[in-house]
């Protein structure tokens, strides 16, 4: 009895304890609610939500004065034609079937860069605004990744040498503070792994399409 | 015989005693150690703190709200344009061009063959001297992640339900982790669909062995992936205008 009464209490302290771990265990992940984020990065968080909503909302003005043309074209004849055109050359520009020319960066890179290094650089300019980019003469596209090759880095099949240039479509200012910002990309690309980069504005860029075929071979559309 | 019990009663008790003693000293750390986290925490959440994170949840559902506005207006004009297929062959030609372009681009939902990684946390306590970064999960292993798939052949991706697009990014903000324009919180789920054999093809991707398998090794972050033959990768919602890229010639 004695014994039965030792082992029930014993699992039941042991059912506390395993409670009380996870509770703490809990307590050390990241923060789950917004409210004990740091003020620094809720601050953070509101700036770049309040301009992601911005550019949606300018998205969503932009697409329903589109459907507006066209229900005004009912849908049939030149003016469907040429709304759809205009889709069509907006959307190939967008996902890199077609060529671009912009405003822009162009990005000189000399040093033993690995491929995450180069994806890293991508990243950024991707996340600073750029609205197209191209690898040498490479257009990148969503699925473009650098990876390294038996001897060398490569990109959609293309070798890359110790010295390359990234040219990005978008606003100048915004690319080059993104770039060189105390801490960023460059300083940790010339601190790391000795490169060197420079950055320069440039007002006319011209990007290549890709050669790449981006419809899925496998997957299929649901609509 | 009869001393057998006069032994075995004291032994017991001691082993009972000894156990409980164990037991709540272990609860007692314990309790401590959480009641100790929650007032620090409490301390911390100041007035500023709960106005802003106030101020970042509206912006949060108007995201939301924004990005189902934006995904209606899209149905519609794939609609409008999906009717005039046979009405007029020029027409139709263009059209069919602008469904499979939106296809190529990431801006139609896809399905088929491919496979679900799911990356979290770690559950492991973390040790006092080391770095508690190390066992969350970092925009650097998304990425490493992503690239792997892309480069074993993955025809479409979405994380957390963000379709990745030519222009998505992937990046670190404080604790969280941007995608497009969403915040991204763990566990992540990834969809990639693509050829089959995927899984495999990823796992043994040196983008993948290089960096993420060993965090995920070395800090013990949950991971897990599996193949499946009808997978659905949501289309992206979000602004595919480009205000600086013009098609060339139009300029």
């Amino acid at each position: 009895m004695r014994t039965w009464v030792a082992q029930l209490s014993l699992a039941l302290i042991a059912v506390i304890i395993g409670i009380a771990l996870v509770a703490q265990f809990r307590s050390q992940a990241r923060p789950a609610e917004l409210s004990s984020l740091p003020v620094a990065e809720l601050s953070t968080r509101i700036q770049t939500l309040s301009e992601a909503n911005r550019q949606l909302r300018a998205a969503l003005a932009d697409q329903s004065s589109l459907l507006a043309d066209y229900q005004a074209a009912g849908a049939q004849g030149s003016s469907a034609l040429d709304v759809s055109r205009e889709e069509l050359r907006r959307i190939q520009a967008f996902s890199g079937e077609s060529a671009v020319q912009g405003q822009g960066i162009i990005v000189n890179v000399t040093g033993s860069l690995d491929a995450i290094a180069v994806n890293d650089l991508v990243n950024e300019l991707r996340n600073a605004g750029a609205e197209a980019l191209a690898l040498d003469d490479v257009r990148i596209t969503a699925k473009s990744v650098v990876t390294q090759g038996a001897t060398a880095l490569e990109m959609d099949g293309t070798t890359i040498g110790r010295t390359f240039t990234v040219r990005a479509i978008g606003d100048p200012d915004g690319l080059i503070a993104a770039l060189k910002r105390p801490g960023g990309i460059v300083t940790q690309l010339e601190q790391f792994v000795s490169a060197t980069i420079t950055v320069s504005p440039t007002s006319d860029l011209h990007l290549p399409a890709t050669t790449l075929n981006l419809v899925p071979e496998f997957a299929e559309s649901v609509e | 015989m009869t001393t057998l019990p006069t032994r075995a009663r004291p032994r017991l008790r001691s082993g009972w005693v000894m156990s409980m003693a164990v037991a709540l000293g272990v609860l007692g750390f314990v309790m401590a150690a959480q009641w100790n986290g929650e007032v620090q925490r409490a301390s911390y959440t100041t007035s500023a703190q709960q106005a802003l994170a106030a101020q970042a949840l509206a912006l949060e559902q108007e995201q939301e709200s924004l990005q189902a506005g934006l995904a209606a207006v899209e149905s519609q004009l794939t609609e409008i344009q999906a009717q005039s297929e046979g009405s007029q062959t020029e027409l139709a030609a263009v059209n069919a061009d602008l469904a499979e372009a939106r296809l190529a681009a990431g801006l139609t939902a896809i399905h088929g063959p491919g496979v679900v990684i799911e990356i979290a946390d770690s559950r492991r306590i973390v040790p006092v001297d080391e770095n508690p970064g190390n066992y969350i999960v970092l925009a650097d292993d998304l990425r490493d992640i992503v690239v792997s798939l892309w480069h074993s052949g993955a025809e479409g991706i979405a994380i957390n339900g963000e379709r990745l697009v030519s222009t998505s990014s992937i990046y670190g903000v404080g604790s969280s982790v941007l995608v497009n324009t969403a915040f991204l919180s763990p566990p992540f789920r990834i969809e990639a669909a693509g050829p089959p054999g995927l899984e495999e093809r990823f796992q043994a991707d040196p983008a993948y062995l290089g960096r993420v398998a060993h965090r995920i090794e070395a800090f013990d972050l949950e991971f897990a992936t599996e193949s499946q033959t009808d997978l659905l990768v949501p289309a992206f919602i979000g602004s595919t205008n480009l205000r600086w890229a013009v098609p060339e010639g139009t300029q």
